[in-house]
């Protein structure tokens, strides 16, 4: 065995990117779909396969209370979702905007808003947060009278903070503001009531806590004359018709869907009512008490003392993020992320824009390995500083 | 970012050399000792110390002019004196390409 190989097993902790392992019912799914010809309404004339599609959507309006299946329209990933709303969004608006956003988004929020206001199409102001968190008054005191949209995340991917999202929705439809709220964090990892936020739109991925695999998004569309499509192509419906379908959820949707995604999603969210959503929240909660408890050193910085989403990030001193990362990686097999997160406007708040390590966890870790990372992590920290 | 895979470990005194051009940091007490380097706009380093494998990162600007700088700074560390005299002329040479790449 050559020298320095790492022996130990595999410790998962980025499960806020992508979550891992994946149930076994998923991986089951997934084989399953693509063991025979997809069902393809309008498409092909396959009649024994399951409808994976339909039965997602009805899944997906139990699961999130949501009152409409069809208007889940399914995507590639939350990016691509926040992609199809805020473009579509300003497109629909037809003139020059005012948009509202926070200092705790990703770039998968913050870019399309700034390629928008680079294009003059609107024009932005960033709340910032406060104690990890953004408020309604913040939210308030930024809103003029030509503000059309506010797109804002429920949890932060950094901070793991759960935004009060509810008062901002009222407030938001109180108004006729188009808000869109970024749930790639807390879908699967919290439940989500969707008919008590009345929010425009509510975005989500399937691979992080709903355990589907990557490639398949979702968003749900509360109203869909609010936002334009920006895609148009074949849906299996009004084929004569050279204009592109305006009924949902086709109107978002063009071309073959990614069907054994939506399987893979399908079977996370059944995986997720069978356990229990509260089960779910209350071990990673767990998880993540465990592994905070566990790295209490005084060359660890901890940016996340209490998170309400299993998400921790921190910094060992005399060490970059990356350098620890490494470590982690080649020295004990413990998997992290390092860097910005995507989220640069929190790290300029939080590290001075250096980055941070992160570690996030999902119902299928174990306290073990929460105990293992925390005790390697207070290692690292205590050879770093010899 | 690269990772190569090298025939044999870096040594202590290529590191040494490694420091006459960026900030070579080492950490002898981790369970597999590590070191970093930083040459800020060129290039850094990451690796386990009597590993053969390390990590190299190139700022994205920049990246057309230095990724060969690695494969370099291992050639000339094998002629001591004249190879450190050879890399700053080569340093020099791109840091005045760099310089006129970046906005006035």
């Amino acid at each position: 065995m050559a020298a320095g190989t790492v022996t130990s097993p595999l410790i998962y902790l980025n499960n806020a990117a992508t979550t891992w392992p994946k149930p076994q019912e998923v991986l089951d799914e997934v084989a399953r779909c693509l063991h025979t010809p997809f069902f393809e309404p309008g498409r092909s004339t396959t009649g024994t396969a399951v409808d994976y599609p339909a039965e997602a959507r009805e899944a997906l309006s139990v699961f999130f209370n949501a009152e409409k299946p069809d208007h889940f329209v399914f995507t590639q990933n939350a990016t691509d979702s926040l992609n199809l709303l805020i473009h579509g969004f300003a497109k629909n608006q037809g003139a020059p905007f005012h948009a509202v956003t926070t200092e705790l988004e990703h770039n998968s929020v913050l870019r399309p808003l700034h390629a928008l206001e680079a294009q003059g199409a609107l024009s932005l102001t960033t709340v910032p947060f406060r104690d990890s968190r953004v408020t309604l008054q913040g939210i308030r005191e930024a809103i003029r009278p030509e503000t059309r949209m506010v797109v804002m995340t429920h949890g932060s991917n950094v901070l793991g903070s759960l935004q009060h999202i509810r008062p901002i929705a009222e407030y938001c439809a109180a108004n006729d503001i188009f808000l869109i709220v970024d749930g790639a964090q807390t879908a699967g990892q919290v439940p989500v009531n969707l008919s008590e936020i009345p929010a425009g739109a509510f975005v989500f991925t399937g691979h992080k806590a709903l355990f589907g695999l990557p490639g398949i998004g979702c968003l749900y569309l509360q109203e869909p004359g609010a936002v334009a499509p920006t895609r148009q192509g074949g849906t299996g419906t009004d084929s004569r018709s050279l204009v592109h379908p305006q009924d949902m959820p086709v109107k978002f949707e063009a071309g073959t869907p990614n069907y054994p995604g939506i399987a893979s999603l399908l079977a996370g969210i059944r995986y997720i009512e069978r356990v229990g959503q509260d089960t779910i929240l209350t071990k990673c909660r767990d998880l993540t008490g465990r592994f905070i408890s566990g790295i209490d050193h005084p060359d660890i910085i901890l940016y996340t003392p209490a998170p309400d989403l299993p998400v921790v990030s921190f910094n060992i001193r005399n060490l970059e993020c990356d350098e620890a990362g490494y470590i982690l990686a080649g020295a004990y097999n413990i998997i992290t992320r390092t860097g910005l997160h995507c989220a640069p406007l929190v790290h300029d708040r939080i590290d001075g824009g250096k980055g941070c390590v992160r570690v996030s966890f999902s119902y299928l870790n174990t306290p073990e390995e929460c105990h293992r990372a925390g005790e390697v992590v207070r290692e690292v920290a205590d050879g770093a500083n010899r | 970012m690269r990772e190569y895979l090298l025939e044999s470990p870096l040594t202590p005194e290529f590191l040494a050399f490694l420091a006459v051009f960026g900030t070579v940091r080492e950490f002898p007490h981790l369970k597999r000792p590590f070191f970093s380097f930083e040459q800020e706009d060129f290039i850094s380093i990451k690796g386990f110390t009597g590993d053969t494998t390390v990590e190299v990162r190139y700022r994205k600007e920049f990246a057309d002019l230095t990724s060969d700088y690695f494969h370099l700074l291992l050639f000339y560390s094998r002629e001591g004196e004249p190879g450190i005299r050879k890399m700053r002329e080569i340093e020099e040479s791109i840091r005045e390409k760099m310089r006129m790449r970046m906005p006035r």
